[in-house]
């Protein structure tokens, strides 16, 4: 299963608030729903690492860090994020970063055990 | 072209994802028995919320501008015509201007869509066809096209946003109709609006009737005591409020007497709550206030504070007469200082409320004393609003 970490996006959050729209109108059912959001789990993960090819620097300040469930949350501080092209400063940013090694633990996201085969 | 700079890859990949997505739940939406006009549906509104976001760059630039021009010819031109309309009946021609159903995709290339919510992929085939501006296009063919969907719109529940939408650059939303006179219509969601809607009771192919759109606000009384129905604002249609959820349950129903006056006494609450001057019925809610006002508001009348200071046995009987709450003169200057006890916070203590987010994927993670060091891979970053991408992302912080 992908990561459900991109819902939280621009393009997560307006397909959510779309499909609210519709199950509010009974358009569509709350089951048919969440079927569209692991569809788009999927699509965009794949996007992401196959259609995207550009690398981004960025420094600042660390103000909190977080390590819970395989998840690292950071707040940093007056960062500045470069690419070739621009720049961009920012007071605050919170960054959350999922396992980029495995993504079987998403589907479980309270489960700490990890079953490997033994060989 | 040395000087070209590199082009922003985050519209592309949007609309890639959207794509493969719609793609992929069709088949979910088919065996569900869910209409392909939902799907479309689906579509639009995600494309429409992530236009209003203004997050993505670029998402349909070329074709906004030239829209823009259209649509507010359009809105002027449908402004004077709606200060001379008045409840009609329109009668759509059972010919419709376009003849294919293909379901192709809503977004033609050629065709702006950045301002017309297109529900309905005739319309696009319409606008290609004639080569009219989307904006003209949405407002000739709001009724026609609004026939078959109609149809379903009575069967499938009520679809209310089949009609078409056109987005000024204001950022208002601006529902677009037309008549069969010719006229055209906007509905502004500013204003408080009754729509009348005629409801067949029997659906013949070429008898449906679209919706007659008001501006003014209308006594639903006159005109058309048989079939009335309501159409609620599109704006609370968008933001999916209480109302929306009464009314929109109510163009279900056909069109009969006994359900037109419950349809009524919906509307007249929704023009109570928006504070309309609606006119008639709506004093029978104003009965319902009882003759004698409890005071709440404390004791700091000024009418009958003299006497009492001066005598104080009258001031028992008072209080028991008018029964007032707990007025005594000691705390008729205390209230006004109490009510400086309140802290108003300012909520927005920022100027902008977005908070910069990078969602994304953790390579490695390492730290040396307090220096940490990242390395992140297929993030989206919203910063200052808008939204960036990146395969790969290496950065430096001090803890």
């Amino acid at each position: 299963m992908a990561y459900q970490l991109y819902r939280n996006t621009t393009l997560g959050n307006s397909l959510q608030e779309s499909l609210d729209e519709l199950i509010q109108t009974q358009q569509i059912t709350p089951q048919l729903a969440l079927q569209v959001l692991l569809q788009f789990d999927k699509a965009i993960n794949t996007a992401l690492a196959n259609r995207v090819r550009n690398r981004v620097n960025f420094k600042g300040s660390l103000n909190t860090y977080r390590f819970c469930d395989n998840v690292w949350t950071f707040v940093l501080n007056d960062v500045e994020f470069r690419e070739v092209t621009d720049l961009v400063k920012v007071d605050k940013v919170k960054i959350v970063a999922c396992d980029g090694k495995n993504q079987v633990n998403d589907y479980f996201s309270h489960s700490s055990l990890i079953i490997r085969p033994s060989q | 072209m040395a000087s070209s700079a590199n082009s922003n890859p985050v519209p592309k990949l949007y609309r890639s994802v959207i794509e493969d997505v719609i793609n992929e739940v069709r088949e979910l939406f088919l065996d569900e028995g869910v209409d392909e006009q939902v799907l479309m549906e689906l579509k639009t509104l995600w494309e429409n919320k992530l236009m209003q976001s203004k997050a993505v760059e670029g998402f349909h630039t070329e074709e906004q501008a030239a829209l823009q021009a259209a649509a507010h010819q359009q809105a002027q031109q449908a402004q004077q015509a709606t200060q001379q309309a008045q409840a009609q009946q329109v009668l759509l021609p059972p010919q419709q201007q376009v003849t294919s159903w293909q379901s192709t995709r809503p977004t033609v290339t050629s065709a702006p869509q950045q301002q017309v919510i297109v529900q309905d992929p005739k319309i696009l085939q319409h606008m290609s066809a004639t080569g009219m501006s989307a904006a003209a296009t949405a407002a000739t063919l709001a009724l026609p096209t609004g026939v078959s969907p109609y149809h379903q719109l009575i069967t499938s529940q009520g679809n209310l946003s089949q009609n078409c939408y056109i987005k000024t650059a204001d950022g208002q939303i601006l529902q677009f109709v037309r008549a069969a006179n010719g006229a055209q219509y906007i509905i502004q969601p500013q204003q408080q609006m009754v729509l009348q809607q005629q409801v067949l009771p029997q659906m013949q192919p070429g008898g449906v009737q679209a919706p007659v759109i008001q501006q003014v606000l209308a006594p639903l009384q006159g005109g058309h005591p048989q079939q009335t129905g309501v159409i609620i604002q599109p704006q609370q249609i968008v933001l999916t409020g209480n109302k929306v959820q009464q009314n929109a349950q109510v163009m279900q129903m056909p069109g009969q007497p006994g359900q037109v006056q419950q349809i009524q006494q919906q509307v007249q609450q929704v023009q109570q709550a928006q504070g309309g001057a609606a006119p008639g019925p709506p004093q029978q809610q104003a009965k319902q206030q009882p003759p004698m006002m409890l005071q709440v508001d404390g004791a700091g009348d000024t009418s009958s504070e003299d006497e009492d200071e001066e005598e104080e046995e009258y001031d028992e009987d008072e209080d028991e007469d008018k029964d007032k709450d707990g007025g005594e003169d000691g705390q008729v200057e205390e209230e006004p200082l109490n009510s400086e006890d309140d802290v108003s916070d300012e909520e927005d203590q920022e100027l902008f409320d977005t908070e910069n987010v990078v969602v994304c994927q953790y390579d490695k993670i390492h730290r040396s004393k307090n220096k940490w060091k990242f390395h992140l891979k297929d993030g989206i970053m919203n910063l200052n609003g808008r939204d960036y991408v990146f395969s790969k992302a290496i950065g430096d912080a001090e803890w």
